[in-house]
């Protein structure tokens, strides 16, 4: 697809550099913005704190996303689909309960926990199926069943938390393990990342995400199944959330029916500061991971200059602000 | 070194040890005195809760007189993913220690394990997690509230009758204050039935729909046991507007239930001695982190562990009433400091 003689209509909807307009494109994507901002507040918090810069503070701050962060890529491919997912927080505490549940009930925590991503991805397909065969908009379905799995949460553990210290050793090694210096949460988010960005950039089949998110209709005349994309997109986030959901459990020893409240805003908030419209067809998995690290690091760099905690959310606003106008005029000028 | 003596009994536990220290007495300096930048950490769940304004009073007044420094950390959010990462954000800074409202147990335990690895003190306060290797657990006697709590139901209504509770599963000094409860009066006083119990997690919206169920499906409903002020709010709104002649008792204590109090729509609050937990929480987690001026008859120390454990200290608790609402004014309290 080309548009002009010296740019041409990138994978996520963008305007990409050809030929000797790299740096000058390379200036004007989202990305490339947001890792500048990144470096900064790197470079300023290194002078501000002794404690920035180490290997601790770097996983801690990676690892304050990394879970969440698998979320993340599950909302930004449905974002550029078109659709919107309010219920991934009830769904991983879903996973947590169902998985913590099982194996109480004396399954192997591997089973347990493939039932509960199963479940997960039953539970995407059941709004897929609103979605595309009845014809209900994606915030209405999603937040029917962020009450519904919440409530199925709460109904399967009488509103308390199911202890699960006793989870063996090598289960436990996907939450709170290391290779080498590195925690397996932290490997296992990248690999995650790494191969649904590279599906997302590279692949026929998930370019059709791109189109049906830009324009379902005339994506549908050019031979595209929309339904059936978005019915996918659906679903691969809420099996993304029940992956989460089974590594929090691993992380934490215990399944929680609360856990995840707000949730959705957070990765929203960090699908859209990295580039995904709310009105579809645009968007990248690793600029929504960057939006998830910058908050991260905003977090943990006002811990560290003892800002008081609620500056945080103000400041987290005030990103996702900045961010969603900074779509809506680069929208405008896209025309 | 600057030190500000607040407490005459903290005054005197510290001039005992510089007494007794022969490093002191080398050095013209007690080992217990903080050195310049050593900070300590408080960490909060749900961090806007006035429960924890007197526990922090009184954990930087301790402070003070080690001449150490500290932080107020956590998070607003009753969400446990985030009081984690701003814990793990806090052991990023190296601190001396972390005095530590964990919002639950069993996740708490590998986040606390690592601090302690690296040198790092943890002591709970309030709420606990038992499995973990944390060096004392400060708090008040959560059975002692719940049969004190029993008995004045009791002695206010009667031998026989009808009551509910609001609970918060998973934190564990919330879980001990209901179930002490229920234990103490079905073994006590048979004659009372626990007709309605619902989980409201300290939201205020929650405790209020499932009070006004609760008296709607009740209306013999005596009283009420509420294990923290945040759903006592919600739980008082519901009763009143049902015109309900329910004897509330609650733990804990906000500027909200206080009116209550003075205004009679609420019997009494069992409030944990904020202050005591601050201080004393404060005391526990400078001695865990300066292990090296006593030596306690134990094997910690050569087993590998910090020598100065304490598995249970118990800060009492208040009773407040209309009597003596005034003294429990936190606006008051917190003018001027």
């Amino acid at each position: 697809m080309q548009s002009g003689t010296d740019q041409a209509i990138g994978i996520d909807g963008t305007r990409q550099p050809k030929g000797p307009g790299v740096a000058k494109g390379l200036l004007k994507m989202r990305e490339t913005g947001l890792i500048a901002i990144i470096l900064l507040l790197v470079v300023v918090m290194s002078f501000a704190s002794p404690y920035f810069l180490t290997w601790v503070n770097i996983r801690t701050v990676i690892m304050a996303f990394a879970v969440e962060g698998i979320v993340v890529v599950g909302m930004t491919i449905l974002l550029i689909s078109g659709g919107i997912d309010l219920s991934v927080g009830s769904v991983t505490a879903l996973a947590m309960v169902i998985g913590g549940w099982l194996f109480l009930a004396g399954f192997d925590p591997w089973i347990a926990s493939a039932i509960a991503i199963g479940c997960c991805t039953a539970v995407g397909a059941f709004m897929g199926f609103f979605v595309t065969k009845i014809g209900l908009h994606h915030f209405i379905v999603s937040l029917a069943v962020m009450v519904i799995a919440r409530g199925i949460c709460l109904l399967g553990t009488g509103g308390r938390p199911l202890g699960l210290y006793t989870l063996p050793p090598e289960f436990k090694f996907i939450g709170q393990g290391s290779l080498g210096p590195v925690p397996v949460v932290i490997l296992t988010f990248i690999v995650i990342v790494v191969i649904f960005d590279i599906l997302l950039r590279r692949t026929t089949m998930f370019r059709k995400v791109f189109y049906t998110g830009s324009n379902e209709r005339a994506a549908a005349y050019s031979g595209i199944r929309t339904k059936r994309v978005i019915f996918a997109t659906t679903t691969l986030c809420s099996t993304l959330c029940g992956v989460a959901g089974v590594i929090y459990m691993a992380r934490f020893g215990s399944a929680q029916p609360t856990f995840g409240i707000g949730m959705e805003l957070n990765v929203i908030a960090a699908a859209v500061i990295g580039g995904a419209s709310l009105n579809g067809g645009t968007g990248t998995i690793f600029g929504a991971i960057l939006g998830a690290a910058l908050l991260s690091l905003v977090s943990s760099s006002l811990a560290l200059l003892d800002v008081s905690v609620y500056w945080q959310d103000i400041i987290r606003g005030s990103i996702l602000l900045a961010a969603v106008t900074i779509d809506l005029f680069l929208n405008k000028r896209r025309g | 070194m600057a030190t500000n003596f607040k407490s005459p009994a903290l005054a005197g536990t510290v001039a005992a040890v510089l007494s007794a220290s022969p490093l002191a007495a080398e050095e013209g300096r007690s080992p217990i005195m903080c050195e310049p930048g050593d900070t300590y950490i408080m960490n909060v769940m749900v961090s806007a809760h006035p429960y924890w304004v007197p526990v922090y009073e009184a954990f930087q007044q301790a402070a003070a007189a080690f001449g150490c420094e500290t932080v107020f950390s956590g998070t607003p959010d009753y969400d446990i993913s985030k009081q984690i990462a701003s814990f793990e954000q806090d052991v990023v800074r190296q601190p001396a220690g972390v005095l530590l409202h964990p919002m639950q147990s069993d996740p708490f335990i590998e986040p606390i394990n690592q601090a302690i690895d690296q040198g790092i003190d943890v002591v709970t306060f309030a709420a606990d997690s038992p499995l973990s290797k944390r060096t004392a657990y400060i708090t008040s006697d959560n059975h002692a509230e719940a049969k004190f709590a029993a008995e004045e139901i009791v002695k206010q209504r009667g031998e026989t009758g009808e009551y509910a509770v609001l609970e918060n599963p998973g934190q564990s000094n919330h879980d001990l204050r209901v179930t002490s409860l229920v234990s103490y009066m079905e073994a006590n006083y048979p004659g009372w039935e626990l007709v309605g119990r619902q989980a409201t997690n300290q939201d205020s919206t929650a405790a209020y729909r499932a009070m006004s169920s609760i008296v709607q499906a009740n209306p013999e409903l005596d009283a009420v046991w509420i294990p923290e002020a945040g759903s006592a709010e919600g739980a008082v709104a519901a009763i009143q507007e049902a015109g309900a002649d329910v004897l509330v008792m609650h733990a804990d204590i906000t500027p909200t239930m206080l009116e209550h109090i003075r205004a009679g729509n609420v019997h009494m609050a069992l409030n944990p001695n904020q202050g005591i937990q601050g201080f004393m929480g404060f005391v526990a987690l400078h001695l865990a982190a300066h292990p090296d001026i006593f030596e306690p008859f134990n094997d910690y120390k050569t087993s590998g562990y910090n020598p100065f454990q304490i598995p249970f200290m118990d800060n009492g608790f208040a009773v407040i009433t209309q009597e003596n609402a005034d003294s429990f004014d936190l606006n008051a309290y917190m003018k001027d400091r």
